[in-house]
């Protein structure tokens, strides 16, 4: 009888904690899917997904296998992020003594998620910004393999971005450092050896064209 | 633009008070400059002869206006000053702020306000062709009350002036219905009643000042339903400056000003409901044969490659539809190459759709104009050289109908799948079937 008394004043007090996660977590739920409403009506007004599309941003997330439009992506990265809050909360309603510690260390720790998600996005629209630049001058310029051009070029961004994120979020710091100089290093010497070996008629030819075209004055196609 | 906007703020004070002292002036001819040394002394002695032979009567002002010259330019007016022209009173303004043209012909514009002239132009100071009769064949149908804006004509070889030839003036034509030869051709006679209302338009204060004012002009005069003549002026013989722009810039700055001002006068094309010839002196005007098989393989070459490599990029400005017509012309050997004009009419509205939705940063866009362009001047290039040069004149450069137009009948009332019946995808259709015509 005794132990069933414990189990009612334990439920008892246990209860009215697990009453308040669920009434927050629900909350969270419902203020989130508003959230998602409303952020995602803003974002159609600005419109964003068009932005995105200049910048190539969307391309780049379809590639990579993301589908949804820029919008919904971001609306429901608002809403997850609001959930998590909620059920966090939620956790923390339960008075665990395990939570507190928990709570802080996921909280402290998610300025850094954003800052580094933020230094991704930038470092995509960067990449497709100047990959995109470098592959229409490098074919106006009449280079062979203007999309290796590209593709080098915007894997250099997304690489220095991606190690900037890493960093930011303190995973294997020295790791990334170390890894990041490597590869880049690397592939500056790369480059230079393989432009120096191989691509010294290139070269050659790019220079001649140059000072032939200097000699020669402005080209008449480029006069009105 | 409106009278609020300080032209004056481009000239030193003092310059504006030199240029006060003489009072009124009939004429006033301007020489913009910027880094013109090695030519200007000789435009400065044809443009006071002209002045002093056909105008001896009427009190004339020849105007140098430099936009900041870093050469000798300033150097070699003043030495030509000192010898003592042929013309009764000579100025010169030094402009303040970012050194651009636009800005010289802005100040031109501004004096001839001041001097409350009859009539006023001007000559690019790079433009060493200039004989002392242009001066009469520009002034004259304005002082007679003939004209607001006299336009050049010029004997050119066919690979002379590409960028006039095959876009910046059927683009024009096509949209402003009047059949005008030369948009950008370095001199123009100007009425008092156009130059004020140059002063009142919005193509000052922004890039079109810096690259596309000329053009400016042009469509000002266009739209505006000023009176326009042609004048046959010869050859066009032009000394290139310093630091000039490779195509590929020059090609995305006349585009780019091309498509702004399409923006800026949508009411006046949009409305356009005929294309009429300009009154001149000679109807045709015969493009001079040249050799230039090298050239042309580069070009086609050039058109290959991009059709290869850009093909991701043009797939976001133009249509599958334009694409699929592009496809078959990259296997096409050199003396067969072929860019039919309609097609090429279709790619530069879909360019010019993309501009004005901004489906990609502009300065991109415009690039990635750069191998379709040189692609059409190849197969432009092989058709004239095909054919006999004194048949193909200006009139076979891609001439809009001088039916009239009926844009109702183009469109058919049809609406554009995605943006609807006013959109400019279905303006552009209609645009290039008036062009392709």
């Amino acid at each position: 009888m005794s132990s069933f008394q414990e189990v009612v004043h334990r439920l008892g007090a246990v209860t009215p904690r697990l009453l308040a996660m669920l009434t927050l977590v629900m909350a969270g739920w419902i203020a989130a899917l508003i959230a998602r409403r409303v952020v995602a009506r803003l974002l159609t007004a600005a419109g964003l997904d068009a932005r995105c599309a200049r910048w190539g941003l969307t391309p780049t997330l379809a590639r990579v296998g993301i589908p949804p439009s820029p919008t919904a992506l971001v609306s429901r990265l608002i809403f997850w992020l609001l959930l998590l809050v909620a059920v966090l909360m939620g956790v923390e309603a339960l008075n665990l003594p395990s939570t507190a510690a928990l709570m802080a260390l996921v909280l402290g720790y998610l300025p850094n998620l954003i800052v580094a998600a933020l230094v991704m996005v930038a470092a995509w629209v960067l990449a497709n910004f100047l990959s995109q630049a470098a592959l229409i001058g490098a074919v106006n310029a009449q280079v062979a393999g203007a999309p290796l051009v590209a593709w080098a070029v915007r894997w250099l961004v997304l690489v220095f971005g991606g190690a900037a994120a890493l960093t930011q979020l303190g995973i294997a710091r020295e790791m990334v450092l170390l890894a990041f100089g490597i590869a880049f290093g690397g592939s500056v010497l790369a480059l230079a050896l393989a432009f120096g070996m191989g691509g010294k008629e290139v070269a050659r030819e790019i220079l001649e064209s140059r000072l032939r075209k200097h000699d020669e004055g402005e080209d008449p196609m480029a006069r009105p | 633009m409106g009278d609020s906007f300080p032209v004056e703020d481009l000239v030193p004070a003092e310059s504006l008070a030199t240029l006060d002292t003489a009072g009124q002036a009939e004429l006033l001819m301007g020489v913009p400059t910027l880094n013109h040394g090695r030519s200007i002394g000789q435009v400065l002695e044809s443009v006071a002869a002209g002045l002093a032979k056909y105008f001896p009567t009427r009190k004339t002002t020849l105007l140098v206006a430099d936009a900041g010259s870093q050469d000798r330019t300033l150097e070699v007016v003043r030495t030509w000053r000192e010898a003592g022209p042929h013309v009764p009173v000579v100025r010169d303004l030094r402009l303040t702020g970012s050194p651009q043209r636009g800005r010289a012909l802005l100040a031109i514009l501004m004096a001839a306000r001041r001097l409350e002239v009859r009539a006023c132009g001007f000559i690019d100071a790079n433009l060493t062709s200039v004989a002392p009769a242009w001066i009469y064949q520009l002034l004259q149908p304005v002082v007679e009350g003939e004209a607001d804006y006299v336009s050049p004509v010029y004997t050119r070889t066919i690979s002379e002036g590409t960028l006039t030839t095959n876009l910046a003036a059927p683009m024009t034509r096509a949209l402003y219905g009047r059949q005008i030869r030369e948009v950008m051709g370095g001199c123009a006679g100007v009425s008092a009643k156009l130059a004020a209302q140059y002063l009142q338009s919005h193509i000052w204060g922004n890039d079109l000042e810096a690259y596309g004012i000329e053009l400016g002009l042009t469509t000002e005069a266009l739209a505006s339903g000023a009176k326009l003549t042609e004048t046959h002026l010869g050859r066009k013989i032009v000394v290139a400056s310093p630091g000039e722009p490779d195509l590929a810039t020059m090609l995305a700055r006349v585009t780019g000003s091309l498509f702004s001002l399409m923006e800026r006068y949508h009411a006046a094309w949009e409305e356009s409901g005929g294309s009429s010839p300009l009154p001149e002196t000679e109807e045709a005007v015969p493009l001079l044969p040249e050799a230039g098989e090298a050239r042309v393989q580069r070009m086609v070459r050039a058109f290959r490659l991009g059709l290869k490599d850009l093909l991701p990029v043009w797939e976001q400005i133009m249509p599958e539809e334009t694409l699929a017509n592009l496809y078959p012309l990259g296997v096409l050997a050199v003396d067969e190459f072929r860019f039919p004009s309609p097609l090429w009419a279709r790619v530069v509205c879909d360019f010019a759709v993309a501009f004005h939705e901004r489906r990609l940063p502009r300065e991109h866009l415009l690039r990635a104009l750069t191998p379709l362009y040189l692609g059409r001047v190849a197969a432009f290039l092989l058709e004239a050289h095909a054919a006999s040069p004194s048949r193909f004149c200006w009139r076979k450069l891609g001439e809009p109908s001088r039916k009239k137009r009926t844009p109702s009948g183009l469109d058919g009332g049809r609406q554009c799948k995605e943006h609807g019946p006013t959109s400019w995808c279905l303006r552009s259709k209609r645009l290039y079937t008036v062009w392709a015509r």
